[in-house]
């Protein structure tokens, strides 16, 4: 019984690998999502994987359901209490506006004004007593709110961080008054100032927490039904696994779980395949979401915007997002110009060649139209037998008249234009960071990216691209190649040389302890677990910080110099002189699984690949282009672009004057010859 | 024209501007650069000096500015020998670049095969140009000197080499030099990556082509703004709006626009204009002129920004009034006097295209500090707390609460930093009920604050709008005006100036108490939806007197949370009591 099955619950598919031994992929599928109790989808899954619940040891699994909760408002109904005089801190955010242009555009904060309260009590920054917890007012609002069909209180006080004792206090009166509540204090989400992101960030974890511990329960219940009760572990946005039964107090932490699963395995792949930088691209319908990967290890962002206004002060994967896809519309703006999305088909009416009743040119369309994607093999289609070519041919040539272009040279144009906005996005997510693009490898997944992989890394002067081997279905793959992780953080904000070494070391120990106790609760069998400590430090002053890996062992000095070293190494120079401020202290707890890991097949001689076919295919002309099948290329074998390999969850490119190998991963890596 | 090669041209050439703007944000030491992107960077024709291309990260602030900038150095580099490689020009003549002494402009040509191609340029604020304040924020200046050095336009580098006895000049009058010269490389830095990226293009299009796609380019967006143009009805369009006074003699400064539309080509005229102030409410008129983009770009999000766009906008600007500054009048007021410029744009076209244009936002730029010797540090502190406000309300939405003015996009400090850095505490920061301006769609609340200080301590507000609030339109009313009151040794008193004071002494205890204007209503409140106004009542927005006489609401009911009322509308007879209300006013 070592069986491992992955899967992704997404918006419209929930995607399934599942290996029987945790090496081999055994299985891969796609199954249409049942968003309104996505447990079931999830069960329909496996069952159409008719894989047996004696088969399986873990189950690893990642999911929208938290995301499309905030998005559609479709979270809990709650109530906030906060320090009297800041209710509104949830509503004001930290004065913005929601785009650099133009001035329209609500706000819908996840509670509403009349939902919010206050309560008369008051720290000071160091988290003093200014003020009393106002007991009786409080047990007074508890006993007004109980009959105001509110799931979820979230309580949020000033100065938390430093000293929870009023949220925790007000948290056993409310719970007192009503034991029904789900009640969330601030100081428990994030210990960290800045009121406005920590309030958000909590008001976030209550609006979810209803939701995802009926998700949890409904899931555990069947599975168990199933006769599955082994591990259930499910992504969160760090990039690491929890416990299923761990999940509901931390269900503002999955939010980007699937997006971050990708980055795992695509982090995961290019390392076992040797390549340590790496840039993942994962195109699908709607959007294009770019992540970088640095010795191995993702870019974590501290904070990442939900929606307007609800930040999310917990560590993510960075991955940004932009509105290309397989589905993005092409249109000419004002002046002429053309231009491809952001406006998209989405997946209904879609593109015109899948016959759903879409009328506008998209990506898909351009692909179809030049013979990138083969007509007669809809992937993941089943009601139609092959694309209407001629539909979207004739869209293009709407769409081309203007400019004097013919079909297919409006087709490419497309994909030039397109690809040129994904690579940009892409550039400058490396150069934001001060990295040269061109050290990187780029590893291309979704259902649209391995289409335009070649074009991107062209565009963008990447050296090496790799084409894991199911690129469709490569975030259910990830959950199975993350190990379990907790982090914990705590403000300090005090400059360091006031501090004494054993509070420092104090705060890294609790922050140790804490992830340890989690991890060894979490039920699943760890062959090791790694802590890894970290400080965000700034000079004095400054609003941003630099986060440094440090070690519990060090000395002042030398945390001071590593934060100094970083800082160099960013700008360019230390500012001398200026003192250091200890802004935060925070620890990750890693618990790594026992994983099989996977040997590289031998590779032979290199020899050149066998086509089963080929087709016209269009790049500036029509080409007859070797058409290559996924399943047949084996570690070795090599040729050269124009070529598309077709496999069952996606279509790649290798463009003219490129040259591909597989490795003994099975992996494409795909070079400019 | 090939038309792809078009594209992905105009795509290029922002890449490269945003790029360095990027790049100068990483890299810069000033906190204002780095924080609030206080910055633009752009490509220039190198004969007209229009815009190119313009990065994407820089303030709305210097959308227009630079090119008009440019345009006004051209004349005195031609007159001094023209440009040559390796020339770095700078500038921070604010009677030419417009803003203030702080936004430092660094022009520098870029050759290909020995001809010049473009040029580049940057702009960044440095964080003190000398004067009377640290800062450069001087509320009772009454001439540029008081407000810093005034670098005129010349060679920083010549033939690749920096002019070493300029550095030093400029050094030895400011207060932070090492934090300077730390900008200056940045900012000459940058140009490097601009360059990189241009010969990129340059290799792989030829020069030819490159220059032909923008001529074109320039020439699409020209065009594409006349169709936006086109679109505004014939005619002229008045405003008249203005400011409660300079800080320094009370007396009301006018604004006065008229927006005439022609065809396609926009008119803004700004005779009638009182000015120039005593004090520092003074702007340029290349930043006149930039913030009529801005204001633009508000209305029509998608226009390019290039120099195409701005061709078919003419001007008249009064020399010497208020918004074109002459020397030697101080300009340190910039913040706010460009935020009047967007909103009477808004007002005057608002009455041409009501459809697309907001109604006025909270209108005051202005800031709050305190400042003094931190009792614990015993080390110099400045606290800034720039004014949030609410938007105006628009055809399709309520205004929204604390926003950023819409020339920046800079952010409030969180309560609990400031706590940590600051001795002072704050009593509430929170929506300021009953400020917005009422409407079909209603305009923003203002925000409102109140800080308690725990040390002797100066505190000094710049603010306007409160003799005149931010207007509605379409038949929706106008916002609370600005609101500041002070509480020092126990007596309760509003700066003579209204909402601006100028380093008040304050012992411990004492407090300020500041509430920023909301925006302006759109529309009549009497067609406000029903449930709309109802949940406007229950989140405490409106009180309900106003929901009565003002909404024509009618309450069916009302119980309690606590002490909170909730109540519900009576939808039917609600809308007999707007009936009513209509002919009442169709009578008066």
């Amino acid at each position: 019984m070592t069986g491992v099955a992955g899967i992704d619950v997404g918006g419209t598919f929930t995607d399934l690998f599942f290996s029987k031994d945790g090496i081999t992929v055994d299985r891969v599928l796609k199954v249409p999502s049942t968003p309104d109790d996505p447990s079931r989808g999830l069960i329909n899954a496996l069952e159409t994987a008719e894989i047996s619940p004696d088969a399986l040891d873990v189950i690893l699994h990642g999911t929208t359901i938290a995301t499309n909760a905030v998005i559609e408002r479709r979270g809990a109904t709650a109530a906030l209490i906060t320090t009297k005089g800041f209710r509104d801190i949830l509503e004001l955010g930290r004065r913005d506006r929601q785009q650099m242009y133009g001035m329209t555009g609500v706000q819908q904060p996840l509670i509403p004004r009349r939902m919010r309260w206050e309560i008369d009590e008051r720290l000071d920054f160091r988290g003093n007593v200014v003020r009393p917890l106002d007991v009786e007012g409080l047990t007074a609002l508890g006993r007004a709110l109980s009959g105001e069909g509110v799931e979820t209180v979230v309580i949020s006080f000033l100065h938390s961080y430093a000293n929870a004792t009023h949220e925790e206090q007000a948290r056993d009166i409310l719970k007192a008054v009503n034991a029904d509540w789900e009640v969330v204090i601030s100081s428990e989400v994030v210990r960290e100032y800045y009121e406005f992101e920590r309030t958000s960030t909590s008001v976030v974890q209550g609006y979810l927490q209803p939701l995802i511990a009926r998700y949890a329960r409904n899931l555990s219940g069947r599975l168990h039904e199933k006769g599955f009760d082994r591990q259930t572990l499910v992504m969160q946005s760090n990039g690491g696994l929890v416990p299923l039964k761990q999940l509901p107090p931390r269900a503002a932490n999955i939010v980007r779980s699937g997006p971050a699963a990708g980055v795992m395995a695509a982090a995961q792949i290019a390392g076992a395949a040797g390549f340590t930088h790496v840039i993942t691209g994962d195109m699908g319908g709607t959007s294009y979401d770019v992540a970088v990967v640095v010795n191995g290890l993702p870019r974590i962002a501290e904070t990442t915007e939900l929606d307007f206004r609800i930040p999310l002060r917990l560590p993510m994967i960075d991955v940004h997002t932009i509105g290309a896809g397989g589905g993005s519309i092409a249109s000419l703006d004002r002046s002429g110009i053309l231009q491809v999305g952001p406006q998209s088909a989405g997946a209904v009416p879609g593109p015109i060649c899948f016959g759903r009743g879409g009328t506008k040119p998209t990506v898909t369309d351009a692909n179809a139209v030049l013979g990138r994607i083969n007509a007669d093999r809809p992937i993941g289609l089943s009601h139609i037998e092959r694309l209407d070519i001629e539909g979207a041919r004739a869209a293009m040539a709407e769409l081309g008249r203007p400019l004097g272009l013919s079909v297919e040279d409006t087709a490419e144009a497309i994909l030039t234009v397109v690809n040129h906005v994904m690579a940009r996005r892409t550039r400058l997510m490396t150069v934001e960071q001060g990295h040269d693009p061109r050290s990187f490898a780029l590893v291309v997944f979704g259902g649209a990216g391995p289409l335009h992989g070649a074009a991107i890394m062209r565009e963008v002067g990447i050296r090496t691209m790799l084409l894991p081997e199911h690129p469709g279905v490569l975030c259910a793959l990830g959950c199975a190649a993350a190990d379990l992780r907790y982090d914990l953080s705590r403000t300090v904000e005090t400059p360091i040389r006031d501090m004494s070494i054993e509070v420092i070391r104090g705060i890294l120990a609790e922050q140790r302890e804490s992830g340890v106790a989690q991890l060894k609760s979490s039920g699943v069998t760890l062959t090791n677990i790694q802590v890894l400590h970290s400080a965000n430090m700034s000079y004095l002053g400054q609003i941003h910080t630099m986060r440094v890996e440090i070690e519990e062992g060090w000395d002042v000095d030398r945390i001071i110099e590593a934060f100094e070293e970083h800082y160099q190494q960013e700008y360019g120079n230390r500012l001398t002189g200026i003192p250091v401020s200890l802004v935060g202290l925070a620890t990750s707890a890693v618990g790594v699984r026992a994983k099989p890991s996977r040997e590289p097949d031998a590779v032979s001689e290199p020899f050149r690949a066998t086509p089963r076919g080929s087709r016209p295919v269009y790049f500036g002309g029509w080409v007859d282009t070797a058409i290559y099948d996924r399943r047949t290329l084996s570690p070795g074998a090599f040729f050269v672009g124009p070529a598309i390999i077709e496999q069952g969850d996606t279509t790649s490119v290798i463009e003219p004057g490129m040259r591909a190998r597989v490795d003994g991963f099975g992996n494409v890596l795909v070079e400019v010859a | 024209m090939d038309p792809v090669t078009l594209a992905v041209v105009r795509g290029a050439l922002e890449q490269i501007g945003d790029e360095m703007d990027l790049h100068l944000i990483r890299a810069a030491m000033s906190p204002i650069i780095s924080e609030t992107n206080d910055c633009a960077h752009g490509l220039f024709h190198p004969e007209t000096g229009e815009t190119i291309a313009q990065g994407g990260y820089g303030l709305p602030l210097f959308l227009a500015n630079m090119q008009f900038t440019i345009q006004a150095l051209l004349p005195r580099i031609e007159a001094a020998g023209g440009f040559r490689p390796g020339d770095i020009w700078i500038t921070n003549d604010p009677y030419l670049s417009g803003t203030h002494l702080n936004d430092v402009v660094l022009v520098s040509p870029h050759y290909v095969d020995g001809k010049l191609f473009a040029l580049f340029a940057n702009t960044g604020h440095w964080m003190d140009m000398g004067g009377s304040a640290p800062g450069g924020w001087v509320p009772t200046a009454q001439e540029i000197h008081q407000e810093g050095i005034v670098i005129p336009p010349m060679r920083l580098y010549e033939d690749g080499r920096r002019n070493e006895g300029i550095v030093g000049m400029i050094t030895a009058n400011v207060r932070m030099p090492q934090q300077l010269l730390g900008d200056l490389a940045a900012m000459t830095n940058v140009f490097a990556v601009g360059r990189r990226g241009l010969d990129d293009l340059v290799a792989r299009y030829g020069a030819d082509v490159l220059k032909d796609c923008i001529s074109e380019m320039m020439r699409r967006s020209e065009e594409e703004m006349r169709s936006y143009i086109g679109d505004i009805p014939d005619g002229a369009y008045r405003i008249v709006d203005g400011f409660d006074n300079d800080g320094v003699v009370d007396s009301p400064l006018d604004v006065r626009l008229s927006v005439v539309v022609k065809g396609t080509d926009l008119h803004f005229d700004f005779t009638g204009t009182d000015g120039p102030a005593i004090g520092p409410m003074n702007i340029s008129a290349n930043t006149t002129k930039s913030m009529c983009f801005v204001a633009l770009k508000h209305i029509f999000p998608d226009v390019p920004v290039n120099g195409g766009a701005f061709r078919p906008m003419h001007f008249t600007i009064p020399v010497g009034s208020i918004l074109a500054a002459q020397y030697p009048v101080a300009v340190g007021g910039t913040t706010d006097v460009t935020q009047r410029v967007v909103d009477v744009v808004f007002g005057a076209l608002s009455q041409a295209i009501p459809a697309k244009t907001p109604a006025a936002p909270f209108g005051t730029t202005g800031v709050s500090t305190v400042a003094g010797v931190h009792p614990e540090t015993g080390k110099y502190y400045v606290a800034v707390y720039p004014y949030p406000g609410g938007y105006g309300a628009t055809s399709v939405s309520d205004g929204l609460v604390n926003g950023t003015p819409p020339g920046s996009m800079a952010k409030f400090m969180s309560v609990e930093l400031s706590e940590h850095r600051f001795p002072l505490t704050f009593d509430y920061y929170a929506i300021r009920e009953r400020s917005a301006g009422p409407g079909q769609n209603a305009g923003g609340c203002g925000s409102a604050y109140g800080i308690e200080v725990s040390s002797k301590s100066l505190v000094s507000v710049l603010g306007d709008r409160v003799d005149r609030a931010p207007f509605g339109i379409q038949g929706g009313g106008s916002a609370a005006p600005n609101s500041v009151a002070f509480r020092t040794g126990g007596r309760d008193w509003v700066p003579p100036m209204r909402s601006k004071a100028e380093k008040v002494a304050f012992a411990p205890g004492d407090r300020f108490d500041l509430g920023s204007p909301g925006g302006g209503g759109f529309g009549d409140p009497l067609d406000r939806d029903v449930s709309q106004v109802e949940a406007d009542l229950n989140d405490g927005l409106i009180d309900l007197e106003t929901a009565k006489t003002v909404y024509g609401a009618v309450v069916a009911q009302t119980r309690h949370i606590l002490d909170r009322p909730v109540y519900t509308l009576d939808a039917e007879r609600t809308r007999m009591t707007r009936g009513a209300l209509r002919l009442e006013q169709k009578a008066m």
